[in-house]
């Protein structure tokens, strides 16, 4: 059976079932089954974050090679995209197991989730693929690479921040290969919309369901803390986000008084 | 006599198959094989691949084929791969892509180069050379990954001396001659 086609259930949400792990990892199902840390500057807090990028680089890998899996009539220039992605999302995985041993941490350190898989493969078309985990998970990252690079800088960790930048610079090509295919695959078959539509709409019940309500309610949901970190508008627009999209995200994003000036930088 | 322009297109359209069932077939392990570093390997290596079936499909075209002419291997040779590409446990897995279908591959794209001729077919020699260079790359990260996990990697040498005996056993993997007279008619 494909790994893509096992499912478990998350507080009554059918998703798609965990990839393989080494038992060494312990598998949160649950935001509040990660570790929380008092400071988030913190060096197991700092550890903790790398600990769990190394993770969801590891799922962003499975993610493309499980899309070369599941639709070999793709087209080829699409499928050598998500070969190359495949190879990105592998140079980062090692690069943060590098600079997480080089801190004192190692693989199982922490607990690990693996939403992004399991909201993802629950899409049957690429384009629906493409737009939950490059168009939205990605782009989501580069915001937050945008904003946590400065943060590692300011705890005087240059060689960290430098690691990020380098997957920024990845990422973007990533979500901007997903933009304009997703354009393409829409523009040659129009019902692709509604299955886009019907994907981004089950991320965001899923996403509310496994994030709110067991977790002490004064803290940061994941939305929030990324809306702290803001949206990367400059990288955004390198990754082929246009002006109407990117004002639609401020806006989302509760920065309605950023749109005008959004669209300008 | 060595290959004509036609059969050139078949064996790099043959090539091609093998390169991008290579790729899915590491796309599809990585998901299921449980060693981070491992999935990283094979990771790198889906690129590897898709790039080769890349150059071999453009490549074919050039010979007056379709762009991206694929062509499935003789049976009995699908029929090796097929079995390679099911096993289930990380050091079976190791030892089919790196100890027998690379090695297998390697030993078949020389033997191209051997009945072909480096003036005409110089971009395909060029393209091929360029695979045998990643090849030898891919092997040896593959040896650098079983030094680093060591015990989690050992495997059942006569399984892989077995797999690597059905491999060179099927001397004939190409089929010539079938279909429309001239390459560049056949749907890719």
């Amino acid at each position: 059976m494909n790994a893509s086609a096992k499912r478990k259930t998350v507080k009554g949400i059918t998703l798609c079932a965990d990839p393989a792990r080494e038992p060494c990892f312990r598998i949160a199902q649950l935001d509040d089954e990660m570790q929380k840390f008092e400071s988030a500057l913190s060096k197991d807090a700092m550890r903790e974050r790398l600990h769990r990028h190394m993770n969801n680089e590891m799922g962003a890998l499975e993610i493309a090679a499980q899309c070369l899996a599941d639709f070999p009539e793709s087209p080829w220039e699409l499928r050598v995209q998500l070969a190359r992605q495949a190879f990105d999302e592998s140079r980062h995985v090692h690069a943060l197991h590098r600079r997480l041993r080089q801190l004192g941490g190692y693989k199982g350190e922490f607990p690990i989730g693996n939403f992004e898989w399991a909201v993802t493969n629950m899409c049957d078309t690429l384009a629906a693929r493409l737009a939950i985990q490059n168009r939205t998970f990605e782009a989501g990252q580069m915001d937050l690479l945008g904003g946590l690079r400065e943060i590692w800088r300011s705890a005087g960790d240059e060689t960290t921040a430098e690691v990020l930048e380098h997957i920024l610079a990845d990422e973007i090509n990533h979500v901007r290969f997903a933009n304009q295919w997703i354009r393409k695959l829409v523009q040659a078959d129009r019902r692709l919309l509604f299955k886009v539509a019907s994907a981004v709409r089950f991320l965001a019940e899923t996403n509310s369901a496994v994030s709110d309500g067991s977790g002490p309610s004064s803290e940061e949901s994941p939305a929030q803390k990324h809306i702290k970190l803001g949206i990367n508008v400059e990288d955004r627009r390198h990754a082929d986000f246009n002006d109407d999209e990117i004002n639609e995200i401020l806006r989302q994003a509760g920065m309605s008084s950023l749109v005008s000036e959004g669209a300008k930088v | 006599m060595g290959l004509i322009l036609r059969e050139k297109a078949e064996y790099l359209a043959t090539f091609r198959w093998l390169e991008v069932f290579l790729m899915e077939t590491l796309a599809r392990w990585v998901p299921t094989t449980p060693e981070m570093e491992v999935k990283v390997l094979m990771g790198r290596h889906i690129w590897d691949a898709a790039q080769h079936a890349d150059a071999l499909g453009k490549r074919t075209f050039e010979l007056r084929a379709p762009l991206h002419y694929t062509l499935a291997p003789l049976p009995p040779y699908l029929g090796t791969m097929k079995e390679l590409a099911s096993v289930e446990d990380t050091p079976g897995r190791i030892q089919a892509v790196y100890d027998v279908i690379l090695p297998g591959l390697a030993s078949r794209y020389q033997h191209y180069l051997q009945n072909s001729d480096s003036l005409f077919d110089e971009p395909s020699f060029r393209v091929i050379e360029g695979i045998l260079n990643d090849y030898a790359r891919m092997r040896k990260e593959c040896g650098e990954v079983r030094a680093e996990l060591g015990k989690a990697l050992e495997a059942d040498s006569s399984r892989m001396q077995q797999w690597s005996r059905e491999e060179s056993v099927t001397t004939r993997i190409v089929v010539h001659g079938s279909g429309p007279t001239l390459a560049r008619e056949v749907t890719a």
